[in-house]
């Protein structure tokens, strides 16, 4: 392919440039915009040194000395930071988006990474495992009268706020089996929507739960010992205990209720759990404010009725008049006995909780098994080596996604940032 | 003394970087408004020049940049103001009038050529055979590889070798049918 001589090139870029006449004001324009310049800068230093002072000009600024000669021509316009930026980006509108698009993307991964690291609900205790079998209904259970302890109002508050959801809310219900096998079920029911605040009395919610508890061979009775001493020692008392020693043929069972105060109920079945393996749990949170409020209405409306025939009784006149009052008075004074033995009840179911037990022992060939099973040597190390590469595994994969993400992004603002870059050469060339 | 130097600087290099910028904007009053900006930003920038190895392809690296901010500026009105009179003025600096024809033909059929050369292929031309400068310090003075320089002024002597006015100027035995490297 022919190209130019070298010197040939030289030559007539020679004769070309040689040709053009040196402006003889050019270097003196410099020098003179050089002065200017430093002038101004100077000035503009004192000025900044004599901020503050009120009638003191700055020497300098203001010469008065003429300006040199700028230009021979028109002005530029020198281009900034700024504007090159700003031509930059109308220049390249989809870059531009792009970058924006990437740099929310970026901020919604890290607050999604944040938002995912955020600490979650304890899943131990009432809160977490709270749970339900089905919902009591009706009031005529048959119900061990409470002890004479004293519940305060304060304390059954403190128990329902931390047992039970708020009152407000609507009734939701949620199952499911934890990954150790243990079956766990939770549920809560708010039974007529009231809030505590709405009624002017402190919630009242029924609690119960039941427990399924594996324990070693022989140890049945040692742990209905020990849920005895339980409840004694969450101020409870065991309503019903019952024992199978499996003299029948079949394995040690027993069975033991607990109550205990609403505020306790936690610890209690904290410490229950504690006494085995648990296979089965399930607690239920009611509200029955609403019941219990109704029941004092219906109790103080009928003590106002019975109030005003013992007015009337007083100015009856005639036998007939008395007997006649006095079965209205026998009629309330029934139904006000019956409402209070509602209320007291209800009352004392929530301020007791009743947390019933099932124990039973470990089923024996599974034991066995595991034992056999047991690995050991090189059959442990082998099990080991294969956990830390199924765990090791986990984790790549777990980490795959987000370090896949961060790679895309940053590839992206590689991708843009080198675009932008050379963009911007250019354009300072 | 600081402002000796820079006097110095206008005395060694005002005029090749006046040409040089008069080669590459076409023009002569753009010429001198963006060497005059040049040495402006140079003397501005001049404590720069203690990481710069040499002060000359720094120099013409501003200069150069001053015609690019020049060349963006003044697209519009460069056709327009680079014509006859461009020629004519020239003609007129001459002292010799049979001279100065010959001299004013042949200078306005070679910067038309370099006109119709694409920026990035008319500034490495220019720095290379007029100011004189090597392909390594080209390639500091423009912010490109030195082997970008080399392409470039390859494909640079490759146009101009089919330029109609280079060839008309007898061109034709200065063609060099080497492909380098």
């Amino acid at each position: 392919m022919p190209t130019l001589d070298d010197e040939f090139l030289v030559t007539l870029l020679h004769e070309v440039g040689d040709s053009f006449a040196i402006p003889p004001a050019g270097p003196s324009a410099i020098l003179g915009r050089v002065h200017h310049d430093d002038d101004e800068r100077a000035g503009r230093r004192r000025s900044a040194g004599e901020v503050g002072r009120v009638g003191e000009g700055a020497e300098g600024a203001d010469s008065g000395e003429p300006a040199p000669p700028l230009r021979t021509a028109r002005p530029t316009v020198r281009p900034t930071v700024r504007s090159t930026v700003r031509s930059t980006v109308r220049s390249h509108r989809i870059l531009t988006a792009a970058a924006v698009v990437l740099v929310l993307l970026v901020a919604a991964g890290g607050a999604a990474v944040l938002g995912r690291g955020a600490p979650k609900t304890n899943s131990s205790g009432l809160n977490a495992a709270p749970t339900t079998t089905s919902p009591r209904t009706g009031f005529g259970v048959a119900h061990t009268p409470a002890p004479t302890k004293a519940v305060g109002s304060t304390s059954v508050r403190a128990g329902a706020a931390v047992s039970a959801p708020p009152l407000s809310a609507p009734a939701t219900s949620s199952a499911g089996t934890a990954s150790n096998g243990t079956s766990k079920a939770t549920s809560s029911q708010n039974a007529a929507g009231l809030g505590a605040d709405a009624i002017g009395q402190p919630a009242r919610i029924e609690q119960t739960g039941s427990l399924d508890l594996r324990v070693a061979r022989g140890a049945v009775s040692a742990t209905v010992d020990r849920l005895d001493a339980l409840a004694g020692a969450n101020d409870g008392f065991v309503a019903t205990s019952q024992t199978d020693s499996g003299t029948s043929g079949g394995s040690p069972s027993g069975t033991v209720t607990l109550e205990v105060p609403v505020a306790s109920f936690s610890a209690a079945l904290e410490g229950a759990e504690s006494l085995g393996k648990v296979s089965q749990l399930t607690t239920n949170a009611t509200d029955v404010t609403a019941q219990y409020v109704d029941l004092q209405s219906q109790i103080t409306a009928l003590e106002a009725s019975r109030q005003q025939y013992l007015t009337i009784m007083t100015r009856a006149s005639s036998i007939g008049d008395v007997l006649a009052v006095q079965a209205q008075l026998d009629s309330l004074q029934s139904q006000i006995q019956q409402l209070q033995g509602q209320l007291a009840v209800l009352g004392s179911e929530t301020d007791y909780s009743k947390l019933t037990i099932g124990v039973s022992e470990t089923a024996a060939p599974p034991h066995h098994r595991a034992a056999a099973a047991a690995p050991s040597g090189l059959a442990k190390a082998w099990h080991d080596s294969v956990h830390g590469f199924v765990v090791g595994t986990e984790g790549l994969i777990r980490i795959a996604g987000p370090a896949l993400f961060a790679l895309l992004c940053l590839a992206a603002a590689l991708l843009g940032g080198q675009l932008f870059w050379r963009r911007l050469q250019r354009r300072n060339l | 003394m600081v402002e000796h130097r820079l006097e110095e600087w206008l005395e060694e290099g005002y005029a090749g970087s006046f040409r040089t910028a008069c080669l590459i904007l076409g023009n002569r009053a753009d010429a001198e408004e963006a060497v005059q900006d040049a040495f402006l930003r140079a003397w501005r920038f001049r404590d720069a020049l203690t990481s710069v190895p040499s002060i000359k392809p720094w120099l013409y690296r501003v200069v150069v940049n001053s015609c690019y901010s020049k060349l963006r500026q003044e697209i519009p009105h460069r056709e327009h103001r680079a014509g006859d009179g461009e020629l004519a003025e020239r003609m007129a600096s001459a002292s010799d009038p049979a001279s100065s024809a010959e001299r004013s033909e042949v200078a306005g059929v070679v910067l038309a050529a370099l006109q119709r050369l694409p920026v990035s292929l008319r500034v490495p031309v220019v720095l290379r055979y007029y100011a004189d400068l090597s392909e390594r310090d080209i390639a500091l003075a423009i912010g490109r590889r030195p082997g970008t320089v080399k392409s470039r002024l390859h494909e640079a002597r490759r146009r101009l070798a089919d330029d109609p006015g280079i060839l008309q100027l007898g061109a034709g035995g200065a063609l060099d049918d080497s492909v380098e490297a």
